[in-house]
């Protein structure tokens, strides 16, 4: 377990994060530490006490915690004073070193990025949200359910790869949400808990399962002599895995019967593609917990290549649990008239011969 | 429903046990056709009899999803999904939002040519009407599609399309005594459609047990039963929506014997658990924070309130 000890001192006076030297200028505007709190209520409601064996960071990273409680626990790495995303990142390596199953850390979208920085998706982790800003669907809903996320890993489950939002601080504190996907970390799939995720309907699927079959459909019903558009997401990596290509995660990559034909696209490297072949359909899947279909993470989706493939021609995927927490679509082009011509209804496809028609709200 | 059926109709299900060695007649279901015709007010050759509504809905399915997509409302209890097993029909899921819930009938029409649509008015679990008459027969004399109204709770809510049958041949309302009238063991459902749909349905009555027709004519026979229970039951409702309202939690109206709440405590449905109440929670299938609560006996409501107010109090 590693807490972030400045994650969330900005929310109560009114800062919209504290990366970088905002947490000094939180400090002085009279702001507490919240991470404690949020830990302590992780901690008690764990019930399978007797079945772990925590390493904490040090001091107010961890080890202050747990020792107010039952649990058997080794420290691992050391802080000096004041503490920052280095020390989360170092500490985090050492944890890994130490072949640990899990990893727990408290904190925002900031200390989700550390975290992905050193382990990536190399073993499961659990996020208790700790910050301000806490976008990204890694989080459990709460303190509480997140105890119950680590207790359901000693119970056993299976797990899933859930987004990192990368929130663009200064945009945030100008009132404006601007995220794109910064990577993914597994996480436990005990869906109900996780910020933004949901279960399946009545048969009980897991979202890799969900994803085959999304990408079954999808490529069985694939034209020929057609330019496909796949945009970042585990998703569409789904689709291309099922086509046979390797495909980016987090980019816009291009595929012309069955072939992989651009990688890692931008604006001038998609519109090249579409003089070329001429037809064309873009996939995507809403991103994060906020349901936006254009406009966070694939940018390269600019209005200039939208107004080319038209909206006919845009077909959106998605779990279940991912569409089920969201009450809309959304899309945030950049341009105003365009956004109006996507909004109404779309069809997402959520799974073999399913699909979901949903509202795309401007 | 909480409450069983009177003695008399039990007596009637196990008179019908008397010669279960043979197989039902067309003459023991016919008194029953009878009776549902003059309560439904439709002509006895408008009816169907079949094991319960959801069967009676997947034999329509059998019969006309070649080449058809199957579009159907979302949240629905139970889901429709169930129903497209093992059929090439691509299902396609309308979602209800709040505040509303409703069916928006120009997307209907846009989407619903040449497909079966299976719409459950009132809607399981929003309790919610989602498809107005208007829109009904927008739908029906705007498209190709074939319209199933599943009005299982019609009974609760007084709604009914049923008249509407004589004039549109694509349009088929299923019903059941599952509900209102207490008989959920013996699995009765009915249909009342046209000539479209009686290849597809008019064998299905043989499908049923003699315990079930007998005890099902009995039931139509005295409906005073049914009316008392659902006057309780939606007196009740509304009593236990009032007291919700005043512990501070969101309820929504009904028409049918459950209504949604919206809670912001994300472990309600756990918590309610412990204290042994069961409330269907939809955060898993729809949007976070609603759940279904079903109207019980006035003492389990009460019993449901007290353990609600615990929570509450345990959560401030």
């Amino acid at each position: 377990m590693i807490v972030n000890p400045i994650a969330g001192m900005g929310g109560s006076v009114g800062l919209k994060g504290t990366d970088g030297d905002m947490y000094k200028e939180a400090l002085r505007l009279g702001a507490k530490p919240v991470t404690p709190k949020k830990t302590e209520e992780f901690l008690s409601f764990v019930t399978h006490k007797n079945e772990i064996m925590f390493f904490v960071a040090p001091g107010k990273m961890g080890e202050e915690y747990i020792k107010k409680y039952s649990f058997k626990y080794v420290v691992v790495g050391r802080i000096y004073g004041e503490t920052s995303s280095e020390d989360t990142k170092r500490i985090a390596k050492e944890m890994v070193e130490k072949n640990i199953e899990l990893l727990v850390f408290v904190g925002g979208d900031g200390t989700a990025r550390d975290i992905y920085d050193v382990i990536d998706s190399s073993l499961p982790v659990i996020g208790v949200p700790g910050g301000v800003k806490i976008f990204s669907p890694v989080f459990s809903v709460s303190a509480r359910a997140a105890a119950r996320v680590l207790d359901a890993f000693i119970e056993g489950v299976e797990y899933k790869e859930e987004e990192v939002l990368d929130i663009d601080e200064d945009a945030f504190r100008s009132g404006r949400l601007a995220a794109r996907i910064y990577g993914y970390l597994l996480v436990p799939d005990v869906r109900e808990l996780l910020q933004g995720a949901k279960e399946a309907s009545n048969v009980s699927k897991s979202s890799e399962e969900e994803k085959r079959e999304i990408a079954e459909y999808i490529v069985e019903n694939m034209d020929e002599d057609v330019l496909y558009l796949l945009g970042p997401g585990t998703t569409l990596k789904k689709i291309a895995d099922r086509i046979g290509v390797s495909k980016t995660l987090l980019g816009i990559d291009a595929v012309f019967n069955y072939k992989l034909v651009g990688r890692d696209l931008n604006e001038s490297g998609i519109l090249n593609l579409l003089n070329k072949y001429g037809k064309s359909k873009i996939i995507v899947t809403p991103i994060g917990g906020n349901g936006f279909i254009f406009g966070r993470g694939n940018k390269q989706f600019t209005p200039k290549v939208l107004r080319k493939v038209g909206k006919e021609n845009v077909i959106v995927v998605g779990t279940k649990d991912k569409i089920n927490g969201l009450d809309y679509l959304r899309v945030d082009t950049g341009d105003l008239e365009l956004d109006r011509l996507f909004c109404g209804y779309i069809n997402v496809i959520v799974g073999y011969r399913e699909e979901v028609v949903m509202k795309i709200k401007c | 429903m909480p409450y069983p059926p009177p003695r008399k109709i039990v007596k009637a299900a196990e008179r019908g046990l008397g010669n279960i060695n043979k197989y039902i007649t067309s003459e023991e279901c016919e008194p029953l056709f009878e009776l549902l015709s003059k309560y439904s007010k439709v002509d006895r050759d408008h009816l169907f009899l079949g094991p319960g509504s959801d069967i009676i809905i997947r034999e329509v399915i059998n019969a006309f999803s070649r080449g058809r997509n199957l579009i159907t409302e979302y949240p629905s209890i139970p889901p429709r999904s169930r129903y497209m097993h093992g059929y090439r029909v691509k299902l396609i899921k309308i979602r209800l939002n709040p505040p509303d819930f409703n069916l928006d009938p120009e997307l209907l029409v846009d989407i619903a040519d040449k497909s079966l649509v299976v719409i459950g008015n009132p809607n399981n679990p929003t309790g919610k009407d989602i498809i107005s008459r208007r829109a009904l027969k927008l739908i029906l004399e705007n498209t190709d599609a074939l319209v199933i109204i599943d009005e299982a709770y019609y009974e609760f809510s007084g709604v009914t399309y049923a008249d509407l049958v004589e004039k549109y041949p694509n349009l088929i309302i299923v019903r059941t005594l599952d509900k209102a009238f207490g008989l959920a063991g013996l699995r009765i459902g009915y249909a009342i459609g046209g000539e479209t749909f009686r290849h597809a349905l008019q064998s299905l009555h043989f499908t049923l047990s003699r315990p079930s027709i007998y005890a099902a004519i009995e039931a139509i026979e005295n409906l005073n039963y049914m009316k008392k229970n659902v006057g309780i039951i939606l007196k009740e409702r509304e009593r236990m929506r009032k007291a919700l309202e005043e512990l501070g939690i969101k309820t929504y109206l009904s028409k049918t014997n459950f209504f949604l709440i919206k809670t912001e405590i994300y472990d309600l449905v756990d918590r309610l658990r412990k204290r042994g109440v069961i409330v269907l929670d939809l955060s898993s299938i729809w949007i976070r924070g609603f759940i279904r609560i079903s109207v019980g006996t006035p003492e389990e409501n009460n019993f449901f309130l007290a353990a609600i107010k615990n929570v509450l109090e345990e959560h401030d």
